[in-house]
């Protein structure tokens, strides 16, 4: 976990909620609280489920397929935006990149902080080295709260397409649920 | 003194002889001479004979003939090196004989039991007479046996019987002892090879039954063995506050 | 993958006999055996379909046919005998699911691939048997499926009740199902039936990640999600009575649970994390194979055997976890009826893995050899006197348990010599998905899914809705023709039906 993630967890821990008593640095800013409009879809597939989804560049692309991720294990409407957690991915290339940003995203849900996530947004997005830290914004999966979805057992590379260019930015996906 | 070996050198008083008569010892060196160890010629023998103290010189000079390694030692010391080197000129004269004789085959032979009557009647029958494989042919028709050609097999079989099913215990609660076997049709059953002959294939059906069997064994012995264990470990716990079940 | 006109396609492959096809080399390139799959006419048609489907112009699908991932696998070095699709086979990661590839340990160049497993390593299927008859149960199912519901955490982000310390885990990784034996959770027959023992000894904790490790402790002692799932089922119809019996089936009515899981998050790391492995020892060793989904890596190189002692570790694991839920089960029985466990005689009539790559000994060509045998979506099915296989079983052959899906029969099968022979000892798994998940959604209502299940007969207790549609019985093959085909072929034996009375799922 990094630094940031941490002072989060803390801030959450000592009552920092919304709309709670929260410090100053741990408050959202007005830009992290607006949703992004929804980028993506699940597309047919036999036994597992293909994400697709795009934007007006890589980027944001990237973003929504891992927000895609994250609305098949819940229903993403009950998910509120309560804490916020860093990871950091590597790559060797544009597929290895998003195998390795969703996958720490799933590990992020996975154990603790068991984070499920309703906003992605990509800090620093470094396509020489295929490097990317990114935040994860929403709460700790509570089964009061949060309806089950699918599970996703795995990233594959299967049939993975990472398109990047004038007029088509899009990324396809098959996850192992 | 020196019993065992002068017994073995079959010395006609080995329980009896007496270190400290001078008269003893010198008649057990003529014997050893004469009998056993024959260093000098008949003739040349006379000088052990002697009775005078002069004997204690020629007793000496006879030692030193023999190479004994003894040269101040006591007269026990003496004499014992001489009885060994009588009873290993002894085991050379017939090497083959006593290689045999270890100390377990020698406790096998026993000697001068004196015989007594034994008070088991079992003792005293005869295992081949007709009577006796009559009896047994009996005995394992009315124990529902199958009688084998050689009627001691039959015996032991019946002796399990009756051990295992006849005890008080079984008879008492015959649900806790006799397994009862659940019928399986075993004749028909893939054997996974084929030996090309019926009879070997029944034979090799019996086999493999035998095999499952000890197999059986084995198995409930582990079992028990795990169970005997886990009464020292285990401590099964579960606590529901750690994840939600049901809703 | 070399495209072709269909009807040339057809070229490639050749009936064997009414219930198997060959594949023939050439029908993908470098196949070092042939292919063969076993069908009957129903799932003859869905294997064909898809073939044509694929051979449309411009179908980009995420997976080839299950026909063309056999005849991969058929390619991948060291392969030997042939590369087998089960009746449920359908198209999976690289391999399909439901095929069988043994490699030859002596030879270097033979190779170990976690796709030949899949992600959930060693899921797999146990049955528990009571005294109880239908009459007992019929009159509190509700309450007993609550009850089991209550005991067993399920569904996605479940979390164990089982109190767990990272030291704890370490050792259930090393020790499998000797842990829970340990610890009390079981019984020691348990282990007597259960392949392998429930303990792979080769298993090495410190070949895993981390990652992998922080991802399994919550989730053990949980069932998981998708097609998984708990039930209560009662003997419906009984084939061979001597070797049901053998597992203490006496009679039609008998209840029964069965319990479908894996090893979770933990196994589904240790998978991502080898594939990523051995896409680099791949390039270093330049092994060549037709699909980039086929990572792999050589047996004896230290990815090969990482993976080897990893995947041990994550099948110890699942062992585990199937040992906790049939724990839970016995607990949420025993209160229902106010009886012991014991008294119910709740004993596990076996344990198998259909997700699992191990070292067996087969005949190839007349010689011994000992080989490493990748069975995904398969089920090992060994035949009677197999030294591997419970002294229980040794006249019957080893009990295979075919789970169905949500609302339909599964099945229990034994092992036969003819299997051993052909399959290497292998037959299906299950259904088998027909319908893509987003098509069940798009076709199926849950609600009429719910109702039709309750005209069954049969109680629901469900974490997501969402998944009532994806698991309708409608959306997977009918395992009642992928068991037939088995039965059929003679590569397993039907022995015992069972019909769900109550189903618990993610």
């Amino acid at each position: 976990m990094t630094a940031d993630a941490k002072q989060t967890a803390e801030g959450v821990r000592n009552g920092g909620r919304r709309g709670g008593f929260r410090m100053a640095q741990y408050e959202f800013t007005d830009e992290e609280t607006q949703l992004p409009p929804v980028k993506y879809e699940y597309l047919d597939h036999t036994a597992d489920v293909q994400l697709h989804a795009w934007g007006d560049n890589i980027k944001e692309a990237f973003e929504q397929c891992a927000m895609a991720m994250f609305a098949y294990m819940t229903d993403i409407e009950s998910v509120d935006l309560q804490e916020a957690h860093q990871i950091e991915a590597q790559g060797d290339d544009f597929e290895s990149l998003l195998f390795h940003f969703l996958d720490e995203f799933l590990f992020l849900f996975s154990c603790e902080p068991f984070l499920i996530a309703r906003k992605v947004s990509i800090i620093d997005f470094d396509l020489e080295n295929f490097r990317i830290i990114a935040k994860g914004y929403g709460e700790k999966f509570d089964l009061d709260k949060h309806p089950q979805g699918t599970e996703v057992k795995a990233i594959t590379y299967s049939n993975m397409q990472v398109h990047d260019k004038e007029g088509q930015h899009e990324v396809f996906v098959i996850i192992d649920i | 003194m020196f019993k065992r070996k002068l017994a073995a050198l079959d010395h006609h008083a080995p329980d009896s002889f007496n270190i400290n008569d001078e008269r003893e010892i010198r008649n057990l060196v003529l014997w050893l001479e004469n009998q056993k160890i024959r260093r000098y010629k008949i003739e040349d023998r006379a000088p052990l004979q002697a009775t005078g103290p002069e004997w204690n010189a020629n007793f000496e000079k006879y030692c030193k003939d023999l190479a004994s390694p003894i040269a101040d030692g006591s007269m026990a010391e003496k004499l014992e090196w001489l009885i060994g080197y009588a009873v290993s000129l002894e085991y050379s004269d017939d090497a083959d004989k006593y290689k045999g004789q270890t100390a377990e085959n020698v406790s096998k032979i026993v000697v001068n039991v004196p015989k007594v009557e034994s008070s088991n009647p079992l003792d005293n029958m005869d295992f081949e007479s007709p009577d006796f494989k009559k009896g047994i042919l009996a005995l394992a028709q009315i124990l529902d046996v199958t009688p084998h050609p050689d009627h001691l097999v039959t015996l032991k079989a019946v002796s399990k019987v009756v051990r295992e099913r006849l005890s008080q215990e079984a008879l008492d609660k015959p649900n806790n002892i006799i397994v009862k076997g659940k019928p399986f049709p075993f004749q028909e059953a893939d054997l996974g090879f084929d030996m090309g002959d019926y009879v070997l294939n029944q034979a090799a059906k019996i086999l493999r039954l035998l095999y499952i069997h000890d197999l059986r064994d084995l198995q409930t012995g582990i079992n028990e063995t795990i169970v005997a264990v886990q009464s020292i470990t285990a401590d099964p716990k579960t606590d529901t506050k750690l994840g939600q079940v049901g809703r | 993958m070399v495209v072709r006109d269909y009807n040339d396609e057809l070229k490639y492959l050749e009936r064997i006999d009414a219930n198997s096809w060959r594949i023939k080399k050439g029908f993908q390139p470098n196949m070092n055996v042939e292919g063969v799959f076993y069908v009957n006419s129903a799932l003859e048609k869905l294997m064909f379909d898809e073939l044509r489907n694929a051979c449309r112009p411009g179908m980009v699908g995420g997976f080839l046919p299950g026909m063309k991932q056999i005849a991969n696998v058929a390619a991948l070095p060291g392969i030997v005998h042939r590369s087998i699709g089960l009746p449920d086979v359908h198209s999976g990661y690289g391999f399909a699911i439901g095929n069988m590839a043994a490699f030859d340990m002596s030879d270097p160049n033979s190779i170990v691939s976690p796709g030949g497993v899949g992600f959930d390593i060693n899921c797999g299927v146990r049955l528990l048997r009571t005294n109880l008859f239908e009459k007992d149960v019929q009159p509190v199912k509700e309450q007993l499926a609550q009850s089991m519901f209550d005991h067993i955490p399920v569904g996605v982000g479940s979390k164990g009740i089982i109190p767990m310390t990272a030291h704890n885990l370490e050792e259930a990784l090393e020790m499998g199902m000797d842990w829970s034996l340990r610890e009390g959770y079981i019984w020691a027959e348990d282990k007597e039936h259960c392949e392998e023992y429930g303990r792979m000894l080769n298993a090495d904790p410190s070949k895993v990640s981390l990652r992998a490790k922080k991802r399994g402790l919550p989730q053990l002692g949980t069932l998981g999600a998708g097609n998984h799932y708990a039930e209560i089922q009662v003997v419906d119809e009984i084939y061979d009575k001597w070797a049901a019996s053998k597992m203490g089936i006496e009679e039609k009515g008998q209840v029964c649970v069965m319990i479908h899981s894996g090893s979770r998050g933990f196994g589904h790391q240790v998978a991502t994390d080898a594939l990523v492995q051995m896409e680099k020892a791949m390039k270093r060793d330049k092994i060549e194979t037709n699909d980039r989904q086929l990572a792999c890596a050589r047996i004896n190189s230290q990815e090969g055997q990482d993976y080897l002692k990893a995947m041990a570790a994550a099948a110890n694991f699942a062992w585990v976890n199937r040992s906790s839920m049939t724990f839970l089960s016995r607990q949420a029985f025993a209160k229902q009826f106010h009886m012991t466990p014991d008294d119910l005689d709740m004993h596990v009539i076996y344990d198998v893995s259909h997700n699992i790559a191990k070292i067996e000994e087969h005949v190839v060509d007349g010689k011994q050899k000992t080989l490493l045998v990748h069975r995904k979506g398969s089920t090992r099915a060994f035949p009677p006197h197999h030294p591997l296989i419970p002294v229980d079983y040794q006249l019957t052959g080893q009990p295979v348990l075919i789970g169905g899906t949500m609302g339909t029969c599964s099945y229990v099968l034994t092992g036969t010599e003819q299997g051993m022979q052909e399959t290497f000892g292998s037959t299906c798994h299950g259904a088998g998905r027909a319908l893509s998940r987003a098509k069940s959604r798009r076709n199926l209502e849950y609600t009429d899914v719910l109702k039709k299940l309750e005209q069954q007969g049969i109680s629901i207790r469900v974490a997501s809705l969402k998944l009532v549609m994806e698991e309708a019985p409608e959306s997977y093959k009918n395992v009642t023709d992928v068991v037939d085909t088995c039965h059929a072929a003679g590569i397993s034996k039907k022995c015992i039906k069972l019909r769900p009375i109550a189903v618990i799922k993610g």
